[in-house]
């Protein structure tokens, strides 16, 4: 099962991509881990998670074609 | 998610002065509005490591924000007797000195309108996920962070 996975902010300068799919990721604890293996970098980045634009705190189980999104902290207005 | 029609608040750069003062205008038509409450929010020159902001690019998770701004807008709706409110946040590179946020409300009486307005800054501030990045004169360029 697919989802579509969105970084924003600074989390786009230290991954180096704003959008990836990734394959197999039944919640966010795995994509999460999947996510900090493929950038070590990401593991200190402070963000939140948003499940198609819900925010999500505990680990979530990711529905078909999910869109998930990295959030680092908002700096709008 | 959603079907509805969600109010675009975002504009291309900077606000213009002319847009806000047409905004005024087209609601002279409304009789019924007694006060109007404006804030401008403003891009400051601010200085960071001896190098000072020239601008600021700003980005948002749009379909997410949208969503994020009508759930405001129904919570401030229900809460203060307003005639109605505008919103707009500019995306794109804003330059220092120039207004990144417009927020308009309107109300037969002031204190609704006063009071709605601060709530709806404040709110977006902390719930919208729009960013900043913060450019210096020069070169470099930082990730804001509201506080």
């Amino acid at each position: 099962m697919q989802v579509t996975v969105l970084l924003f902010g600074s989390l786009t300068d230290i991954a180096g991509v704003n959008r990836l799919v990734l394959d197999n990721v039944p919640d966010t604890h795995t994509l999460i881990q999947q996510l900090n293996e493929r950038y070590p970098g990401l593991q200190a980045a402070h963000c939140l998670l948003a499940v198609n634009y819900e925010l999500v705190k505990d680990n979530t189980p990711l529905p078909e074609n999910a869109e998930v999104a990295l959030l680092p902290p908002y700096s709008g207005g | 998610m959603t079907d509805r029609k969600l109010k675009n608040i975002f504009v291309q750069g900077a606000v213009a002065a002319s847009f806000i003062a047409d905004s005024i205008q087209q609601h002279s038509h409304k009789t019924a509005i007694g006060g109007h409450s404006i804030f401008l929010g403003q891009v400051r020159a601010d200085e960071i490591d001896g190098k000072k902001v020239a601008a600021i690019e700003y980005t948002t998770y749009e379909a997410m924000a949208l969503e994020k701004m009508h759930l405001i807008r129904e919570d401030i709706f229900a809460k203060y007797p307003l005639t109605c409110m505008h919103v707009y946040h500019s995306i794109g590179l804003v330059r220092t000195g120039e207004i990144c946020l417009f927020v308009f409300t309107s109300a037969p009486h002031r204190k609704a309108a006063i009071d709605a307005c601060e709530e709806t800054v404040e709110r977006l501030k902390i719930e919208l996920p729009i960013w900043g990045k913060e450019l210096f004169e020069g070169e470099g360029y930082q990730w804001k962070e509201n506080r």
